[in-house]
């Protein structure tokens, strides 16, 4: 262990919370994850609405695809022409950026416009101004993920053996897997649904009746990614960071050849942790909550 | 290359890694779509996608602690150690959310009674719902789903690497490996699964022959393609 590969090592968990917060709004600005099967089915119900709906995929496979381009314009600016590394990952987000555009519109345009049946319009002034700020948000999770491959591979001992673009393909599908766990509850089952009873998730008789209206005017995208950005997003980013930072501490603290050991125990100690801490919100959840008034069965709370 | 004892059993490895992956796959507590709106227990997810994340991180563990060691064994604990603190760390901070932000205690509706904890779960289902959050029994379960997948994506990665050297192309197989068994494992599973104390964990024995037949042949394939490179 020494003070540069510690620093390294935060600077790669810093990174990755701004990339996992990141990552939750942007698909929360764009609709994209679980939450956006109420968003479909709201026009089919009679709901009509202004939210964005860019289902290009699930978050995880589409989360690689923006990483992975921008890992591989990156690794060949870098290999190949010999660019400076802030550089290159700079212009190998904004490819990224610039193709999660494209798939964006092109998926708002197509299923607003097969909704035609059910009065759903396809707004060109949603499309103006959200599109960019979709595509500003992957700039920052692609530019993140790829500097963290990029430390990873060439800066920190020892060197990961594969390369950038792999590593960048993996931690793509992992921010992409943690956002569309962590950060699209507080979209599907907060954001969406503000006028139903606090404290429970969303009743099955109420699906499709997502909330149209906003603090002012009618409510967009925007208005939503304003919301998740207090608590999801965060959630999102400190789940991604803890990932990173957490399975790379322990391997840069403890050597992996001399102290393979410690290196494990290290792993499960945290592991271990985490289980009693949910244990514990779970503890405390049904204690300040208590059971639901309306249920009729004979087993005692 | 030669098919002699030492190819037969790294052939073997593989097809135990993609087994264990398939298997692991019906640990891992996924709700789905629903889940997202806290109309069901588990993570708020799809199966391949959260064993991916999970079972991948683990490999990139793996895929460090090989490039200083030959041994087997830190190699595949590192993997699952890697797998489970991601594993973790997601459904921690997603009961954050459900805690905090939806405001749901956690309860599970396949179990009258947490079989770790003995906590009663009917009564706190929200109505309308199939339960929500993540309560310890299925926390657990996900835990050792994700070591599962670790161990099976670094049980596929070793053979591979001591097969042709090549970590960048045995990484892409192993990947691939992955994937296929935890596409096979979700398809059994159909869509949501709280973990092993949920009855749809009973079907594994289908996943597990679905997994054998296709790992057998993806290994096959795997080591005379790489090997031959």
């Amino acid at each position: 262990m020494d003070a540069l590969s510690m620093g390294l090592v935060a600077a790669m968990g810093a990174l990755a919370t701004v990339a996992g917060a990141s990552e939750d709004i942007d698909s929360d600005i764009g609709s994209q994850s679980n939450p956006n099967s109420q968003v479909q089915l709201a026009a089919q119900v009679g709901n009509p609405h202004r939210i964005y709906n860019k289902a290009i995929a699930g978050e995880p496979p589409s989360n690689a695809l923006w990483c992975t381009t921008a890992a591989i314009v990156a690794y060949m600016l870098i290999e190949a022409f010999q660019m400076p590394a802030l550089f290159s990952i700079a212009l190998g987000a904004s490819v990224a950026a610039l193709f999660d555009g494209v798939m964006s519109m092109s998926a708002y345009f197509g299923r607003n416009a097969s909704q035609k049946r059910f009065n759903q319009w396809v707004y060109l002034d949603i499309v103006r101004y959200t599109t960019p700020s979709i595509m500003a948000h992957v700039w920052i999770t692609s530019f993140c993920i790829v500097t963290i491959t990029y430390i990873q591979v060439y800066v920190l001992t020892p060197h990961h053996p594969f390369p950038i673009p792999v590593i960048a393909l993996i931690w793509g599908l992992t921010v992409g897997a943690i956002g569309s766990s962590v950060g699209d509850i507080h979209y599907g089952g907060e954001r969406e649904f503000q006028w139903r009873l606090f404290g429970q998730g969303l009743n099955t008789m109420l699906s499709g009746q997502i909330v149209r209206k906003a603090e002012a005017g009618l409510r967009n995208s925007i208005d939503n990614a304003w919301f998740c950005a207090k608590f999801g997003g965060p959630a999102t980013g400190m789940g991604f960071g803890l990932t990173v930072f957490l399975d790379n501490w322990r391997t840069t603290v403890f050597d992996p050849v001399s102290q393979a050991l410690l290196a494990i125990g290290t792993g499960v100690f945290f592991v271990i942790v985490m289980n009693l801490y949910n244990f514990y919100l779970e503890r405390s959840a049904r204690r300040k909550y208590g059971p639901y008034p309306g249920y009729k069965g004979d087993i005692a709370a | 290359m030669n098919f002699d004892a030492t190819t037969i059993i790294y052939i073997l490895e593989i097809v135990v890694g993609g087994l264990l992956v398939g298997i692991g796959v019906h640990f891992v507590p996924v709700g789905g779509a629903p889940a997202a709106m806290a109309q069901a227990t588990g993570i708020g997810t799809g199966t391949v996608q959260l064993a991916a994340g999970s079972g991948l991180t683990g490999l990139l563990s793996a895929g460090l602690m090989m490039s200083v060691t030959d041994n087997l064994w830190p190699i595949i604990a590192t993997g699952a150690v890697g797998a489970m603190i991601m594993i973790d760390a997601t459904m921690l901070t997603g009961s954050w959310i459900y805690a905090y932000a939806v405001g749901a205690p956690f309860a599970s509706a396949k179990v009258n009674y947490d079989p770790i904890t003995g906590f009663s779960q009917p009564p706190y289902v929200a109505p309308g719902t199939v339960g929500q959050g993540i309560p310890t029994i299925c926390y657990v379960s996900g835990t050792i789903g994700a070591a599962m997948g670790g161990v099976g994506g670094a049980l596929i990665y070793y053979p591979l690497v001591m097969i042709n050297n090549n970590p960048s192309l045995s990484a892409v197989f192993a990947i691939g490996i992955f994937l296929v068994n935890a596409v096979l494992a979700s398809w059994n599973i159909q869509g949501t699964i709280e973990g092993f104390h949920d009855p749809k964990f009973k079907k594994w024995p289908a996943a597990f022959k679905a997994c054998l037949v296709s790992t057998f042949i993806l290994a096959l394939v795997a080591v005379i393609i790489t090997g031959g490179a």
